[in-house]
């Protein structure tokens, strides 16, 4: 029943944040239009359909973080699907005779010729999407660059289907911008309502953090290929009504510049917010006209203004801003701020799992070095295990390795009886262990509130079986209420730990792995750090192993202390056996002969 | 067997040049994390220098300075001017940036010049041929691979033997690391961007050997071939960017060759199955042939 009624209220919340949108922009183009002249009305079109456009890449690469140069070649793509079937038959039978996929016989009105654009182009796009998405680092983009050239190449090539270079011309126009305007709205609507869904925050931890959100259990496969698929519909829908709007179609409308076009509205407006979207749009379509006037249509060179309108532009945007002018000042987060409202707490009580943690004989090579040589440790449940030892000992290889993110050449890691040895961190994460990093990854750009929320969503679906205590009580826990709607990314260091060490808890894991967590304290942070660590597992009944240097804090949180040196364990035992332990303090102040 | 030896003379020409603009793309991504889609600039740069220095009277005997100075120039320049000042910005914004700078270009040689060709006389032997073994060589060909050659071997050997080559090898490992030792980012970032340059300028002399034109857009259709074969390579591998150049010059050029005779009437997407081929590879080896792990700690 709940959930029905938050998707009520996300649905009326991105329709009004869309609807406002529009209407401002619309005021805008009425008072430009009144003015009179069919060129006003015809700029006004071209803007609302890069509108689309833009949109579309938003969902994708705002969200997603990942650059695509590729967009313009589904746009494309949409816009031909539209002309092949759009064009009356007559028409079809002079221009295309050889046409394949017995289309000669197919005609479709507006409507139905751009569902048709939208279906065909999310199935290439989709396909095309799995290699996308499945890349990391710079893959993808290049991935996309190519599937830029090979369309262009082909509707410049495949004659029989799109009458190469020259286009086709006879796509039956609508009238008036009116269609256009109600897809500039549905685009907007689209694009609100994924950054408010489940998958379409996951993609957005994963532009935040590429290692730190599949650490929490957000897949980054399913979180891009989502984002990838939506914009493709998006990108249709642009590239339909484009082509329906100027009744033709051909090769130089989808080229890698006017791809950049678009990304230059996205990128100067702000792309993680569809505000940005829209200021960018209205801002580089006006800008773009403006300098394009300045030329002398008398000599050749009146496309040079627009060059250095558009190069300026981005180059001040991205020395002072960026983030892009609106960064995330999203109207639609804005109203999301507004309508926040605190879930009922839970009133069960926390009880620590039943799997015990075990991580054996583990064995890492770097090359020659050799960073553990059969180290392990043993967590029991609800139970707070410190490791120490000098730098280099292999404490946060031994962590990468239980956590997934260094693969080990030797040994086991279960929890419970289940075998996590060879498995992927976002498994891991799911089956119940939940890390902080040594260098703070948050998610920066978002608040800190929504830092903990993303965790429990993945927890709704994959930890449901456990005690899941929501967001505010966790930050009140980790002494950060106060903030809680501050970027996490503007927060102070101390702070910052303890809203990883939240976000890790709200995973509701079985154990809680904790990399440094007082580094860069003061002694008074780190005792306070005590108190949070012990509330916040307590809160979601949740074991502990934590790696610090600060001997004092180890000594004072843990049950039990395994110290390693050069990748084995040099002892274990309660914190006052391994103080008095000889071995001890040799491997940390050097010999004591 | 004379096409097929044709064809591979041919593909390591073009793929050279590749190869030169790659390791600059890739150098500048080892020090900085920025991909430069400003780099392509400095061949026009490049082309427009011996353009007016034709006009004024120079000879080809000094083409050679003019270009890689002005290359070396404007490399300078472009970190001075912008990403000095982004230096510690996502790689997204970096990119963006680049991406400004390259608009900028384009926008100011058509404003100030002309956005129409400006063509300059070609040295006299460049077409000149020669056989051996019965197979015709152009002139051209074995210069363009005697000084890519070259100019490789000096790259190896600054990285290998000078204080500086170290530093940025060093920086390009881990730069804070690097800092600490006492590497001066300042100076390493700007002699990185000024051995970029050279690199590009190298390559500019031997494009502009062939085709003596500047056209405002000349450098962009290279620059993406470049980025593509420094990211086949593996982004901040040296000896990936030369491979990766190579590999698609040749691949470009066998495929020209030989997909007419695999499939007919195929010749007219010879590009597009290069790009497919991209595409794939890309899906297979996200991180390229030479995968480059960065010190990256978690």
């Amino acid at each position: 029943m709940s959930g029905v009624n938050a998707g009520l209220l996300r649905l009326t919340r991105s329709t009004l944040a869309s609807a406002a949108l529009v209407a401002i922009v619309a005021a805008l183009a009425m008072a430009y239009t009144s003015g009179g002249g069919a060129s006003r009305d015809s700029l006004i079109a071209e803007m609302l359909s890069n509108f689309i456009l833009v949109l579309g890449m938003q969902v994708f690469i705002g969200n997603t973080g990942v650059l695509s140069f590729g967009h313009m070649a589904f746009a494309q793509i949409a816009a031909y699907a539209t002309a092949v079937v759009g064009i009356p038959l007559a028409a079809k039978a002079k221009a295309l005779p050889d046409i394949p996929f017995g289309l000669d016989s197919v005609h479709y009105g507006p409507l139905g010729a751009t569902v048709f654009a939208i279906v065909v182009t999310i199935i290439i796009g989709g396909i095309f999407g799995i290699a996308v998405s499945r890349a990391s680092g710079l893959a993808p983009t290049m991935i996309t660059l190519a599937a830029l050239f090979v369309v262009e190449q082909l509707v410049k090539n495949w004659k029989e289907l799109t009458r190469g270079a020259g286009g086709l011309s006879g796509i039956p126009r609508l009238e008036g911008n009116g269609w256009l305007w109600v897809g500039a709205f549905i685009a907007l609507v689209v694009a609100h309502l994924f950054q408010e869904t489940r998958i379409g925050r996951f993609a957005i931890a994963t532009r935040e953090d590429e290692l730190a959100a599949p650490a929490l259990g957000i897949r980054l496969f399913s979180a891009r290929w989502a984002a990838w698929v939506v914009s493709m519909g998006l990108i249709a829908l642009g590239g339909s009504l484009r082509a329906q709007s100027l009744g033709s179609v051909n090769p130089k409308q989808f080229t890698l510049d006017s791809g950049i076009l678009i990304l230059v509205m996205l990128v100067v407006g702000g792309m993680r917010c569809v505000s940005g979207a829209v200021l960018g749009t209205v801002l580089i379509t006006a800008g773009n006209e403006l300098f394009r006037q300045l030329g002398d249509p008398q000599r050749l060179d009146i496309e040079r203004f627009p060059d250095l309108f558009l190069g300026g532009t981005m180059l001040l945007v991205m020395l002072l801003r960026p983030g892009g002018l609106l960064g995330d000042r999203d109207l639609a987060g804005w109203l999301r701020r507004r309508t926040y409202r605190r879930p009922p707490p839970t009133g069960e009580e926390p009880r620590a799992g039943s799997n015990t943690l075990v991580a054996a004989e583990i064995e890492v090579h770097f090359g020659g070095f050799v960073a553990l040589d059969g180290a392990g440790v043993t967590v029991r449940p609800g139970e707070v295990v410190g490791l120490i030892g000098p730098n280099g000992a292999g404490k946060t290889t031994l962590f990468n390795v239980i956590t997934g993110i260094v693969l080990e050449q030797g040994g086991r890691v279960t929890l419970g009886d289940r075998e996590l040895t060879d498995a992927k961190p976002v498994d891991i994460a799911r089956a119940g262990l939940a890390r902080t990093f040594q260098n703070l990854r948050l998610f920066k750009n978002l608040s800190v509130r929504e830092n903990v929320a993303l965790t429990e969503l993945v927890a709704a679906r994959h930890r449901s079986h456990r005690v899941r205590p929501d967001a505010d009580t966790l930050l009140a826990d980790a002494g950060l209420t106060e903030w809680a709607d501050r970027q996490a990314g503007t927060l102070d260091y101390g702070n910052q730990r303890r809203l990883e060490l939240a976000r890790a808890a709200a995973l509701a894991p079985d154990f809680l792995l904790l990399d440094e967590p007082t580094s860069g304290m003061s002694d008074q942070e780190s005792q306070a750090m005590v108190e949070s660590v012990r509330s916040v597992a307590t809160r979601v009944g949740a074991g502990v192993l934590v790696i610090d240097h600060d001997l004092g804090f180890i000594t004072r949180i843990s049950d039990h202390i395994v110290v390693l040196n050069e990748g084995r364990i040099l002892a274990e035992g309660t914190p006052a056996a391994v103080r008095a332990n000889p071995l001890v303090a040799e491997a940390y102040l050097g010999s004591s002969a | 067997m004379t096409k097929l030896i044709q064809t591979i003379v041919d593909g390591l020409g073009v793929g050279s040049t590749y190869a030169l603009l790659a390791l600059g793309i890739s150098l500048i991504f080892g020090v900085m994390h920025l991909v430069n889609f400003a780099h392509g600039e400095l061949i026009t740069v490049g082309a427009y220098a011996s353009y007016f220095f034709f006009l004024h009277g120079g000879s080809w005997w000094w083409m050679p300075f003019v270009i890689i100075g002005s290359a070396v120039l404007a490399s300078v320049a472009t970190e001075l001017v912008a990403f000095r000042w982004v230096r510690n910005a996502s790689p997204f914004t970096l990119l963006l940036t680049s991406f400004a700078l390259e608009r900028l270009s384009h926008a100011l040689w058509q404003i100030f010049v002309s956005p129409k060709q400006r063509a300059f006389p070609k040295p006299a032997w460049v077409f000149n041929q020669f056989k051996v073994a019965g197979v015709s060589f152009e002139v051209m060909d074995v210069v363009t691979i005697a000084v890519t050659a070259a100019t490789l071997a000096l790259t190896a050997v600054v990285f290998k033997r000078t204080l500086f080559g170290i530093s940025v090898r060093g920086a390009a490992e881990d730069f804070d690391a690097a800092r600490l030792m006492g590497v001066r980012a300042n100076r390493v970032i700007s002699g990185a961007f000024a051995f970029a340059g050279l690199l590009a300028g190298v390559a500019a002399c031997l494009i502009l050997m062939r085709s003596p034109a500047a056209e405002p857009s000349m450098g962009s259709d290279w620059l993406l071939k470049a980025v593509i074969a420094a990211v086949i390579g593996g982004l901040g591998s040296f000896t990936g960017a030369v491979v990766g150049g190579l590999v698609l010059g040749l691949l470009e050029t066998i495929t020209r060759a030989y997909l007419p005779e695999l499939a007919v009437g195929w010749d007219k997407f010879s590009t597009a199955v290069v790009f497919v081929l991209i595409a794939v590879f890309f899906v297979i080896r996200p991180d390229g042939v030479f995968k480059v792990s960065h010190a990256e700690r978690v």
